[in-house]
Order: structure tokens, then sequence, then C-alpha cells
């Protein structure tokens, strides 16, 4: 059978992401009735397997080898789908690469309202567990281009490590300028790994 | 429930256990179904044989659709080529429940296979699958 999230072989990971990642999968987990597993998908990102009884648990597969940034990515664009009501009793959603026909407007549908709800646009389901730090106007226009992405997220890691190296983040522990620093680092880190989610349009500037 | 091809259905039976003794066969499918499959081992047996007609213990479609998705997973776990793991399974529901009710559960398949490109994401399906008709 699929594996639990302790199996996942252990990355590099920022902590904040992690709890973030799991805050999210329970969640979805609670509301919407989703429950997560992990197995080896080969070229296939994701499965969301609906029962016949809407009563049931759904049961979400992600490939083992997804990020904690990438499976964030996968529970918004997941819940995306349930708001609009795709998640039809024995109809199975595939997330790959390679969607086509009424897929393929099904997915981007999907991403739309994802995109929507990751910056707290749509009064979705999954807004009230997403950081605060979403409703940044200053963060989204920074995030929303390749090249200011990749120096967003540099100079928000540059800070991090200066804060660590002078004690600062100790002296501020608690802060509402750590929690933000450490909420605009996640929101960074699965922007970079799904640029479907910025908002300059599709692909996000890719 | 009565079995409407017993000959196709063993077929397809002793396609996909593989290599498996059907002593072996029947451990693993009650392994798989976590002993929610209400189905003694005799039972089984003549299934895969072909000789009864009558599935005695299998009250409902439930059981029989736990049956045929833990049967297709003994199948990807036996390197059976992905094609025919599907092919046999289709076999299996349709010869259980009948056409209408496999054409259901099988529509989904036909339209998630092509999808899954391998089979670690067919069987990741297919345990998906099961587990969502377990008792809850």
């Amino acid at each position: 059978m699929a594996t639990e999230l302790s199996a996942l072989p252990v990355r590099a990971e920022s902590n904040t992401l992690r709890t973030f990642e799991e805050k999210l999968r329970h969640h979805l987990d609670e509301r919407l009735q989703v429950r997560t597993r992990f197995a080896p998908l080969g070229a296939t990102r994701a499965l969301l397997v609906s029962p016949a009884d809407r009563d049931r648990a759904k049961g979400l597969v992600i490939d083992d080898r997804a990020t904690a940034a990438e499976r964030v990515y996968v529970y918004v664009h997941v819940a995306a789908h349930i708001a609009l009501g795709h998640n039809i009793p024995l109809v199975t959603i595939v997330e790959s690469e390679d969607a086509e026909g009424a897929d393929e407007m099904k997915h981007d549908l999907a991403e739309r309202l994802a995109r929507s709800m990751w910056w707290r646009g749509a009064d979705a389901e999954i807004a009230a567990s997403l950081p605060a730090v979403l409703t940044s106007r200053v963060l989204r226009s920074l995030l929303a281009w390749r090249g200011t992405r990749a120096l967003t997220r540099w100079a928000l890691m540059g800070i991090r490590a200066l804060a660590y190296r002078t004690g600062i983040v100790r002296a501020l522990e608690r802060s509402a300028a750590t929690a933000w620093l450490g909420e605009a680092l996640c929101v960074a880190a699965v922007v970079s790994a799904a640029p479907q989610l910025a908002s300059g349009g599709r692909g996000g500037g890719r | 429930m009565r079995i409407q091809d017993t000959e196709r259905v063993s077929r397809a039976v002793q396609t996909l256990r593989g290599t498996r003794s059907l002593d072996g066969l029947v451990d693993r499918l009650f392994d798989i179904t976590e002993g929610s499959l209400a189905l003694d081992r005799a039972t089984l047996h003549r299934i895969a044989r072909g000789q009864t007609r009558v599935a005695r213990a299998i009250d409902t479609p439930q059981d029989c659709i736990r049956l045929y998705f833990a049967l297709m997973i003994v199948g990807c776990e036996e390197d059976v080529p992905v094609e025919t793991v599907v092919e046999e399974g289709h076999a299996i529901l349709a010869g259980f429940v009948g056409d209408p009710l496999a054409a259901l559960v099988f529509r989904d398949l036909s339209a998630t296979l092509p999808k899954l490109r391998d089979r670690s994401a067919l069987k990741a399906y297919l345990e998906e699958g099961l587990r969502i008709w377990l008792p809850s």
C-alpha cells in the first residue's frame, strides 16, 4: 500500500514549509475529506480517487518524489477541483503533464481557481489555512515573474541567514517580523515549485 | 451472486495470479483486502478452477468489486503486463456483477488507464480504488 509521510525520503526542506504542508494536508482531510497517501507514480504527479458514496473520504495519492512545496501546490489545486465539483463519484482525476481535451479544460479551470484561492482572492474553504502573508500585494508582484521571483527568494533566504547568524531570530522569536519572513519564504518556495500559481498569467512568467 | 462466465473468470484468475499457487493467491487476497473479503478459501479455489456457477459467500457487489481490485493488484505484483491486467480485470468484474455495473466501474478505469503510463501508477490507483471500497 502507499506510504505515510514519515516513509518519504528526508530532504533538506525548511521546517516552516513542512509544517505548513502538514497543516494544509490535515485541513484537506478534516474539511474536504481527502485522505492523502504517497506512492511511486512514475510520470504521474497525483491521483484523486472519488468513491461512489459521497459520505466516504476521497483518496489522494501523490508521487513520493514530490517536494513539500510541490505537495502544497497539489493540495491547493485539488481543493480547486473539489470546489468546481470535478470530484464526481467513481471518476479519477489524474494530475500529469499532458492533459488533453476535456481534461485539459478541467485542469485549466482548476488552475485558475487555485491561483485565486492561493492569493486569497476566492472565498474558498482552504483560504483560512493559508499564510496571512498571501494578502501582501508587494510579495505577490515580486513573485509574479521568474527573475524577480528568484531574486526575492534569494533575498529572503539571505535575510533569514543573517538573522540567524546575528542572533536576531532568537531576540525576535515569535514576533510578527520573523513570522512574516517564515511565511514569505514558504510562499516563495511554493510559487517557485509551481510557477502557475504566480499572478503574472499562465505559466507565471516562466 | 451468480458467476456469468465461469470459464472466462477462471482464465482471468489464472492469468493474474502469475506464478503464485492457488493457496498463495488466496492468502494474498485476504491480506490485500484486510480480511474484509466475505469469501471462504474453498469457494475461491472453485472460482479459480471454474468449478462453480454460484459464489455462495459473495453476497454483495461491493465484495465482488473488492475481489476485482485485489486480483488486479496481484496481477501488478506478478509483473503481468499492464494491458493484460486491465483486460483480465474487466473479464472478472463482468463475470461477477454483469456488464452494466462492470461498465460503470470500468468506465473510470478505461478513461484513467491511458493516463497511467506505468505499473506503479496503475497499482497505486488500484490500491486507492480498493481502499474506498473497503468497509469503513
